[in-house]
């Protein structure tokens, strides 16, 4: 009788173990190809939100508290520093605000559509991913922010990553080093080096920049042997691919290698954003279109657009 | 085995999951991090030894499902290794002496291998391939830390002796 229980008990847990494996495997494939079991990992997430947050709350804390009981002469001596940035800022400001005034005025001439806004959300990093192979972090924003998929996110000047997944709280980053990720870029030292290149020229010659998944390192992919490329080179965003606006820093040079006969150079390269630094990053709304109209129509003429703006800056410098 | 095994309290086994779930999300530094234990296999596995006819594999479906939101893994990937984990270790269990500490690492060997090695494979079909030898880095430091892991883990259960009648 015993046994016949027994028997019966493990057949059960055979029967109950084909089921779960199926229900993954079913689950996966979805997830994978398609984007309608999104609503269960955000119900999911927003579960667990409350236990992360407590979780990393005292780690949090004791930065913040850290950073409160800091040395006040040093303090004093940031303060100082930090006010004549805000000089400096102030000042470019200044030239910013004329260039923005022109640039508002030639597109009125051109007749073309207004620029869109740019708006900016601040947000706090919550915590890191636990898994140690992808650069991903979460923040305390969401959709009830209107944080969106795919949004660009920059940390001071830099370009930090993109949202990757969002819940109506929280947000998840994919940092510009994670794995999966790429950017396309551009070199403007080469610029400096040589001002006769035409900004054409240099975004033909651009890279991609793939996260390695190590901590600020990134690999310049498609980087052509014959290019002049140097150690301490600046990349900044391209705008190729209409994701990332153009013209952020991303990456400095840290490493050529070479092997003859290949037709690529192996280059890795430092973010410029400090991920192990950043505790608070900016979500920016930049291309998201205001108008609706035909789209081949705004592409032309947003291609004028630049075409103009680019002619104006080059006679500028 | 299991028979003069039981929890201490109601919902010990899930009060130690979660447990494992706050050891999983603690932040570390990224040296530390290459290094941490799969706790939640670990706690899994534990179970399974002690009281094998409480551990539920829907459960560990279950909380597989958590580690994938955690882990921003693709929903089912880390689900799937946990019920191989609960069927391989229950399955496993009449073919070793679990009391004998050598013959529990060498099912923590195998059964939490096969969990990386699966993940592994669904990571490396996925196209998110760690493509490094430091994935399997959990393996070793959840052999080493498990003598420490199990001690905790018996705050969670009474053991009576076999001869203590009452």
């Amino acid at each position: 009788m015993g046994e016949l229980i027994e028997n019966n008990l493990q057949r059960s847990l055979s029967f109950k173990f084909m089921l779960l494996i199926a229900l993954s495997g079913v689950v996966m494939v979805i997830d994978y190809r398609e984007t309608f079991l999104q609503p269960v990992r955000t119900t999911l997430t927003m579960v667990s939100y409350p236990f992360k947050y407590a979780i990393n709350f005292p780690f949090s804390a004791t930065g913040y508290l850290t950073d409160y009981f800091t040395d006040h002469k040093e303090m004093a001596a940031e303060n100082r520093k930090l006010r004549t940035t805000l000089d400096i800022y102030a000042a470019r400001n200044q030239k910013y605000h004329a260039i923005a005034d022109e640039n508002q005025r030639l597109r009125e001439q051109l007749n073309a559509i207004p620029k869109a806004r740019e708006k900016h959300l601040l947000a706090e990093i919550l915590s890191v991913s636990a898994n140690t192979f992808s650069r991903k972090v979460t923040i305390n924003r969401g959709s009830n922010d209107h944080i969106y998929t795919g949004q660009v996110v920059i940390s001071g000047k830099n370009i930090y990553g993109q949202i990757d997944s969002i819940a109506p709280d929280s947000a998840e980053i994919m940092q510009l080093t994670d794995k999966d990720h790429a950017i396309h870029v551009i070199n403007t030292s080469v610029l400096t080096r040589k001002p006769e290149l035409a900004i054409e020229e240099v975004k033909g010659r651009g890279a991609l920049a793939v996260g390695t998944g190590k901590t600020n390192l990134l690999e310049l992919r498609n980087v052509e042997a014959n290019i002049d490329i140097k150690r301490g080179d600046i990349y900044v965003s391209s705008g190729l691919g209409k994701l990332y606006p153009a013209g952020y820093p991303v990456a400095i040079v840290s490493s050529i290698k070479y092997n003859s006969g290949d037709s690529f150079m192996k280059v890795m390269a430092h973010t410029l954003t400090d991920f192990t630094q950043a505790r608070e990053v900016l979500a920016i709304w930049h291309n998201k279109r205001t108008e609706k109209g035909p789209e081949e129509d705004i592409k032309s003429q947003l291609k004028k657009n630049k075409d103009t703006e680019k002619s104006i800056l080059k006679k500028k410098n | 085995m299991g028979n003069n095994v039981s929890l201490r309290f109601t919902g010990a086994l899930i009060t130690s999951v979660v447990l494992a779930f706050i050891l999983l999300l603690l932040p570390l530094s990224e040296s530390w991090m290459l290094w941490r234990p799969e706790w939640i296999v670990l706690t899994f596995i534990y179970w399974c030894i002690k009281l094998p006819q409480k551990v539920s594999m829907v459960m560990a479906w279950i909380a597989g499902l958590f580690i994938d939101v955690f882990y921003g893994s693709i929903l089912g990937q880390h689900a799937l290794g946990l019920v191989i984990v609960v069927f391989m270790s229950i399955r496993l269990l009449p073919r070793l002496s679990v009391s004998i500490l050598w013959h529990q690492l060498i099912l923590i060997f195998l059964v939490l291998g096969t969990y990386l090695l699966v993940n592994l494979w669904i990571m490396a079909g996925t196209g998110s391939n760690p493509a490094t030898w430091h994935y399997w880095l959990p393996l070793f430091s959840s052999l080493l830390i498990w003598p420490i892991y199990s001690w905790v883990m018996s705050f969670f259960h009474v053991e009576r002796s076999r001869f203590d009648m009452f």
